[in-house]
C-alpha cells in the first residue's frame, strides 16, 4: 500500500502553547482514518498544518509524495476538504454555490455539470437545488458543505468533523456518502468526537489528546488497549450488599458497581463470563429484569489512557 | 478561471442588499434630503422685498427726497424694488412691529429715527437705505450751499434769486444725476453655487463606500478571514488570480453604482459639474479607484469580522467627508486654509476638491493636482495590501 | 430586574454608535456656536470684504479703503487670485475690490475709473456693494464741486458720517437663544438616531424568533414582559435625554436656567418619549438586524433635513416644509423656533408651542397604538 499521506515530527506552536506536538503519521491509500480525540485536542490544527494554510514550527508533510505547499496547484486539484465550519455564500442558490467551488477546480463546463450532479446526488440535494442557504435546516446546510468540498471528485478528501450538530437522518445520509466516496476510491482523513461514527466508518484510527497521538491502529487493536474484555450491565431492583462483595470474588472480575438499580461488572479478560454470572445469580435467587454484555468503546479506551472522558 | 471568479463575485456581491444599500441607494437617499434641504439656502440669501411702516407726519409729508425714495423703492413696477411700505400712523405701526408683520418702522422727527425689533439683516439693509436718503439730502444741501457761496462771490452770474434758485436746483439735479451711476463691473465666475459642494462630497462619499465592495469581495477569498476563503485557498487557482477578479468585479459594482449617481445627480437633482465631461469621468474612475484600494487595504490589514471593517471604512469616510465640507461647507475652507495637509491627505477632500476645481476654475492645475494624489493614494493603499496579501500561509487561521 | 439586566448587557454592545453620535452632537455644537459678543444694542450685519489695491494709497483710494474698512470686516487672505476665488466661492468673503492701478490720478482726472468687483450675489455681498457705490456716487457728485483734494474728502466723509438713529424694542437675547434653537433642533438628529438604533437593536435581539419563542413559554406574563421591555427602553431614552440636557448647559450656558431654557428641555423630553415610540414601531417592523443601521440614518437623517434640525427653517422650500407637518421632528423645531421670539411667558404666548407639543404626543399615542396592532397580529400568525 501506498502513503497518500506523511507527517513526520509535525509541531505547531502559538505563543503559550504547543498545539500540535511532535506529529508522526501516514495515510495508505484508499484507506478512512479517524482522528479522534476531544475538543481542541489540535484535529483541525494538524489538518490546517497538512493543507498548508498554517505555518508550522517544526516538521515535514509530504502528499502523494511531493512536498504540500500553498502554491503546489498539482497537488491542490486532487485534494478536497469539508471544513469544520459551514462554508458557503449567503447569496448563492444551492446550485450556484456548489458551481462556484467546483469551477475553481475544473474548467470544461459540461463536465462540471455532471460532477455538481453528481455531488447533488452524493448528498441527497436534488430537491433543493434552486434553494438559498438560509432556507436549508443545519443538516442540509451540512450536506451543502460537503458537496462544495468534494463536487471535483478528489482523490484525498479531509473531513473536519463533517457530522457536528447534525440530526440523525443528515447523519446517516453523510455517512454513507463517505462510503461511497471511499468505494469509488478516494482516500479519506476524518476527524470527529463522536467514536461511534469513527467505529462504524474508520479502517484505522488515531486518537489525538493535547496535540499528541496518544494511540493508533485498527478499532479492534485499540480496544485491546482498554485492559477490558466485557462489559455486564444487569438491571436489579435490590441486592444486598454482601452479593455485592461476593460478585466481586467471581473468576476474571476487575470491577462492580451498583447504582440506581444498575449492575455493572467488568471483566478484564475470560470466556464465558457471562454465563457464569447468570449462574451465580440463580444459585442465591437474585432477581433480574434484564442483562446484557458489551465490548468495550473507544471511549473506554480513552478513559483508560487519560483518564478522562472523550465527550466532556 | 479568471471569468468564472469573476461572474460569481459579481453575482455574490449584488446580491448583497446590505452591501449594496450602503454602496447604491444611501448616496442617492443622502443627496435627496441634501437637494430638499439646501435648494432654496442661496436663494433665501438674496434679498426677499422687506415689509416696513412709515408714520405719516407732517416731516413726512413735507419731505420731497423721503417721499420721492420710498415711492421708487416701494414701486412694484420698479425691478430693483427693496421695501414694500405701508403709510400708517404710530400706533398701527407699534403693533404691526409686535406682530412681526413688518421688520421695523420709520419715523421722521428733527430726525429719521428706526424702530426695529431685534437686528438683523432686513434691519440692515432698511438702516442702509434711510442712511442713503438722510445722506443724499444732505449732498443737495451742501452742493447747493457750495453753488450759492460761488454765486455770491460772483463766479457765477444771475440776474435774480429766482433765476438763480431755479438754475441751482438744476445743476444740483444734474449733478446727482449724471453722477448716478457707479462704475463697476461684476468679474465673479457665474458658478459661485457653494451648495454644489455638498453634492461632491456626496460623489467622494459614494467613492470611498465602494471600498465596502472591495473589502467584502477580497475577505471571501482570503483564508484567514473567512470560511470561504479557506475553501479558496484549498483549490488549484492561484490566489492572485481569484484576488485580482474579484477586485476587479467588485470595481465594476463600484462604477455602475457611481454612474447611477452621477445620472441622478445630473438629472434629478440639477447638479452642475461643469462642462468637461471626460476629466469629469476621469475623476469619478480615479475616484472609485482610491475608495477600491481603501477597501482592500482595510481588508487586509485588519484581522476581525465584515461587520468591525465596514465600520473602519465608514467611519474613515464620513470623517474625510466632514473635512471635505459635508456636514458644513465651510469646514473644507477652514481645514484648507489652515491644515492644508489633512485635506492633501484625505481622499475624500481630493474627489471634492477635483470636482470642485472643474466647476469653478477655468485652468486645471488643481484638478491634475488631486488626480495625481488620488493616484498616490491608491497605490500606496494597494502597496500596503499587497504585502500582507503575497502571504501564503498564515500563523493563525 | 432579569431583563433589564439583560437589557444593559445588550446596550453594552452598542455603545460605539451612540458615542459616535453624541461626539457628531459635541462638534457640530461646539463649531457652530462660536460664543460672540451678546449686546442686545444694534450690530448692523456688515459684510466682509477684501480689498485688493493696486493703486498707491493715497487721496481718494486711501479715503475709500478707510470707508470700507470702517463699516465692514475686511477679510485677508494669502496674496493670490486663488486664495481669493476660493475664499469667495466659501463666503469667506462676500465681496472682493480690486481698486486699480492709478485709481486716484484717473478719478481727479474725470476719467471715471472703472471698479472691478466679484461678489458672490447673496445680501451680505448687496450690502457691500450698496456701500462701495454710495462712496463712489457721493464721491463723484462732490468732484463735480469742490475742486480741492482736502475738502472732497472732508466733504465726502462729513456726509457719509450721517447716522439714522436706531432703536430696538426686543429685550431679548436673541444670539444665546438662538444658541439653545440650534442645539436643540441638532438634537432631534442625536435622539432620533439614537433612539432607534439602540431600541431596534435591543428589540432585535429580544425578538429574535427563538428567543422570542422561548419568553412566550416561559412562565412570566407576555404583556408584563412586554411592559417591562417598554420601561427598560424608556429609561435608556431618559438617560440619553439627561445626557443632552446637560450638554446644553455646559454648550449654550445660562439661558438654559430661565423660563425660556426650561421649556427647550419640556420639549425635547416630549420629543425623546416620542423618538421611543418611533422605535417600538420600527422595531416591530424590522426583523433584521443587519437592516437597523439603514433604516436609522434614512428616517434620522430625513426628518432631520425635511424639517430642519441642519439648514434653518426658514431657508427650507415651503413645498418641503408642508410635507414635513407629518413628522413629529417637525413639531419639535417649530417649537424650538418659537420659543426664541418668545418675550412674554404667558397662557396665551404659550399656546401655540402647547399645541405643538399637543401634536408631538398625538404622534406618539399613534405610534403607539399601530405598534399594539402590528404586534398582536403577528402573534397570532406565529
Amino acid at each position: 500500500m501506498e502513503n497518500v499521506i506523511e507527517v513526520k515530527e509535525l509541531t505547531k506552536e502559538y505563543k503559550k502553547f504547543k498545539a500540535v506536538d511532535n506529529l508522526s503519521f501516514e495515510v495508505h491509500e484508499g484507506e478512512i482514518l479517524g482522528l479522534l480525540g476531544p475538543n481542541g485536542s489540535g484535529k483541525s490544527t494538524t489538518i490546517n498544518c497538512i493543507l498548508s494554510l498554517l505555518n508550522f514550527s517544526k516538521g515535514s508533510i509530504r502528499i502523494f509524495g511531493k512536498e504540500m505547499e500553498p502554491s503546489a496547484y498539482d497537488l491542490k486539484r486532487e485534494i478536497g476538504v469539508v471544513f469544520q465550519d459551514v462554508a458557503v455564500f449567503d447569496e448563492l442558490t444551492i446550485y450556484d454555490n456548489i458551481d462556484y467551488f467546483c469551477g475553481l477546480y475544473i474548467k470544461d463546463k459540461t463536465l462540471r455539470k455532471k460532477y455538481i450532479e453528481d455531488a447533488i446526488n452524493l448528498v441527497g440535494l436534488e430537491d433543493f437545488k434552486k434553494f438559498y442557504p438560509k432556507q436549508l435546516s443545519g443538516g442540509l446546510l451540512r450536506r451543502l458543505n460537503i458537496a462544495c468540498g468534494i463536487a471535483h471528485k478528489p482523490k484525498l478528501i479531509f473531513l473536519d468533523e463533517p457530522t457536528v450538530a447534525v440530526d440523525p437522518q443528515s447523519r446517516n445520509n453523510i455517512l454513507d456518502g463517505i462510503e461511497t466516496l471511499r468505494n469509488n476510491g478516494a482516500t479519506i482523513v476524518y476527524t470527529t468526537h463522536y467514536m461511534e461514527e469513527v467505529e462504524i466508518l474508520c479502517d484505522r484510527v488515531i486518537i489525538l489528546d493535547k496535540g499528541r497521538i496518544i494511540a493508533s491502529g485498527t478499532t479492534d487493536e485499540l480496544k485491546e488497549l482498554a485492559k477490558i474484555e466485557e462489559k455486564v450491565s444487569v438491571e436489579v431492583k435490590e441486592l444486598d450488599e454482601k452479593y455485592i462483595e461476593k460478585i466481586t470474588e467471581l473468576k476474571n472480575v476487575e470491577d462492580v458497581d451498583y447504582e440506581n438499580g444498575l449492575l455493572i461488572i467488568t471483566y478484564k479478560k475470560g470466556k464465558n463470563n457471562l454465563v457464569e454470572l447468570i449462574d451465580y445469580m440463580k444459585k442465591e435467587s437474585i432477581n433480574y429484569n434484564k442483562i446484557f454484555s458489551e465490548r468495550p468503546t473507544l471511549n473506554d479506551v480513552f478513559l483508560e489512557l487519560t483518564g478522562k472522558e472523550l465527550r466532556d | 478561471m479568471f471569468i468564472h471568479n469573476l461572474n460569481y463575485s459579481l453575482k455574490t456581491l449584488l446580491k448583497n442588499k446590505i452591501l449594496i444599500f450602503w454602496t447604491f441607494a444611501f448616496p442617492i437617499i443622502l443627496g435627496t434630503f441634501f437637494k430638499m434641504a439646501f435648494s432654496n439656502i442661496e436663494n433665501s440669501e438674496k434679498l426677499d422685498i422687506i415689509d416696513i411702516a412709515i408714520i405719516e407726519n407732517d416731516e413726512f409729508k413735507n419731505s420731497d427726497v423721503f417721499k420721492e425714495s420710498f415711492k421708487t423703492l416701494s414701486d412694484e413696477s420698479n425691478k430693483d424694488r427693496l421695501f414694500n411700505t405701508k403709510y400708517v400712523d404710530e400706533e398701527k405701526a407699534k403693533e404691526m412691529l409686535k406682530n412681526d408683520e413688518i421688520t421695523g418702522y420709520l419715523i421722521l422727527e428733527d430726525e429719521p429715527k428706526i424702530i426695529v425689533n431685534t437686528s438683523g439683516i432686513n434691519e440692515t439693509i432698511l438702516n442702509y437705505v434711510v442712511e442713503e436718503i438722510a445722506q443724499s439730502e444732505t449732498i443737495m444741501q451742501n452742493i447747493a450751499q457750495k453753488k450759492i457761496q460761488d454765486a455770491i462771490s460772483g463766479t457765477i452770474q444771475f440776474n435774480s434769486y429766482d433765476v438763480l434758485y431755479d438754475n441751482i436746483y438744476n445743476e444740483v439735479t444734474n449733478i446727482i444725476k449724471e453722477n448716478s451711476e457707479a462704475n463697476i463691473e461684476d468679474i465673479s465666475n457665474s458658478n459661485l453655487s457653494y451648495t454644489m459642494i455638498e453634492f461632491y462630497t456626496l460623489i467622494a462619499m459614494a467613492c470611498l463606500y465602494g471600498g465596502i465592495l472591495g473589502m467584502v469581495a477580497i475577505n471571501q477569498n482570503l483564508p484567514n478571514m473567512s470560511n470561504n476563503g479557506k475553501r479558496v485557498a484549498m483549490s488549484p487557482t492561484p490566489k492572485y488570480k481569484v484576488v485580482f477578479s474579484s477586485v476587479l468585479a467588485s470595481y465594476i459594482i463600484q462604477l455602475i453604482g457611481i454612474a447611477l449617481l452621477f445620472v441622478y445627480t445630473i438629472f434629478v437633482l440639477d447638479v452642475d459639474y461643469g462642462t468637461n465631461l471626460s476629466l469629469i469621468i476621469l475623476l469619478a474612475v480615479v475616484g472609485c479607484l482610491a475608495g477600491l484600494s481603501l477597501g482592500v487595504a482595510v481588508a487586509t490589514i485588519f484581522k476581525a469580522n465584515d461587520n468591525f471593517k465596514t465600520g473602519i471604512v465608514i467611519s474613515f469616510t464620513m470623517f474625510g467627508c466632514f473635512l471635505s465640507g459635508m456636514m458644513g461647507i465651510t469646514m473644507k475652507y477652514i481645514v484648507d486654509k489652515n491644515i492644508p495637509i489633512l485635506n492633501k491627505l484625505n481622499p475624500a477632500s481630493m474627489i471634492t476638491d477635483g470636482f470642485y476645481s472643474l466647476y469653478y476654475y477655468d485652468t486645471l492645475d488643481r484638478y491634475y493636482f488631486n488626480i495625481i494624489s488620488l493616484l498616490i493614494f491608491a497605490f500606496v493603499m494597494i502597496g500596503i495590501s499587497t504585502i500582507s496579501l503575497r502571504r501564503q500561509k498564515y500563523d493563525n487561521i | 430586574m432579569i431583563i433589564f439586566k439583560t437589557f444593559l448587557k445588550v446596550l453594552n454592545k452598542c455603545k460605539a454608535p451612540i458615542i459616535m453620535y453624541t461626539v457628531f452632537l459635541i462638534f457640530f455644537g461646539g463649531f457652530n456656536m462660536k460664543t460672540s459678543d451678546n449686546s442686545i444694542n444694534f450690530v448692523a450685519s456688515k459684510p466682509d470684504i477684501l480689498i485688493v489695491n493696486q493703486d498707491k494709497e493715497e487721496g481718494i483710494t486711501k479715503n475709500l479703503i478707510e470707508y470700507i474698512e470702517n463699516n465692514s470686516n475686511i477679510i485677508d487672505v494669502e496674496d493670490n487670485e486663488e486664495a481669493r476665488n476660493d475664499a469667495l466661492f466659501y463666503r469667506d468673503v462676500n465681496y472682493i475690490i480690486y481698486i486699480p492701478e492709478n485709481f486716484n490720478k484717473d478719478f481727479l482726472e474725470n476719467k471715471n475709473p472703472k471698479i472691478d468687483i466679484k461678489s458672490t450675489g447673496d445680501y451680505q455681498s448687496s450690502l457691500a456693494e450698496m456701500m462701495l457705490e454710495r462712496y463712489l456716487k457721493v464721491a463723484k457728485i462732490y468732484k463735480d464741486v469742490y475742486s480741492s483734494e482736502t475738502e472732497l474728502i472732508e466733504k465726502i466723509n462729513d456726509t457719509l458720517s450721517k447716522e439714522v438713529k436706531i432703536t430696538i424694542t426686543s429685550k431679548l437675547d436673541t444670539n444665546k437663544l438662538d444658541k439653545a434653537a440650534f442645539f436643540y433642533n441638532f438634537t432631534n438628529y442625536c435622539i432620533l438616531a439614537g433612539c432607534i438604533y439602540v431600541i431596534c437593536l435591543i428589540l432585535s435581539s429580544f425578538k429574535r424568533e427563538n428567543i422570542n419563542k422561548r419568553t412566550i413559554i416561559s412562565s412570566m406574563n407576555y404583556k408584563e414582559y412586554n411592559r417591562k421591555l417598554l420601561i427598560s427602553n424608556s429609561l435608556f431614552a431618559i438617560v440619553l435625554w439627561v445626557f443632552y440636557v446637560l450638554l446644553s448647559f455646559v454648550l449654550v450656558g445660562d439661558i438654559m436656567f430661565t423660563s425660556h431654557g426650561i421649556i427647550y428641555i419640556i420639549n425635547s423630553f416630549i420629543f425623546t418619549m416620542c423618538a421611543v415610540t418611533i422605535a417600538f414601531l420600527l422595531g416591530t417592523l424590522i426583523a433584521n438586524k443587519n437592516a437597523v443601521n439603514g433604516i436609522v440614518n434614512v428616517i434620522a437623517l430625513g426628518s432631520s433635513f425635511l424639517c430642519g434640525a441642519f439648514v434653518p427653517v426658514e431657508m427650507l422650500p415651503d413645498t418641503i416644509l408642508k410635507v414635513a407637518h407629518i413628522l413629529p421632528s417637525y413639531w419639535f423645531i417649530k417649537t424650538n423656533e418659537e420659543i426664541k421670539t418668545l418675550e412674554i411667558l404667558d397662557f396665551e404666548t404659550l399656546k401655540p408651542i402647547i399645541m405643538n407639543m399637543g401634536m408631538i404626543v398625538i404622534f406618539s399615542i399613534l405610534f403607539v397604538i399601530i405598534t399594539n396592532i402590528l404586534s398582536s397580529r403577528k402573534r397570532k400568525i406565529s
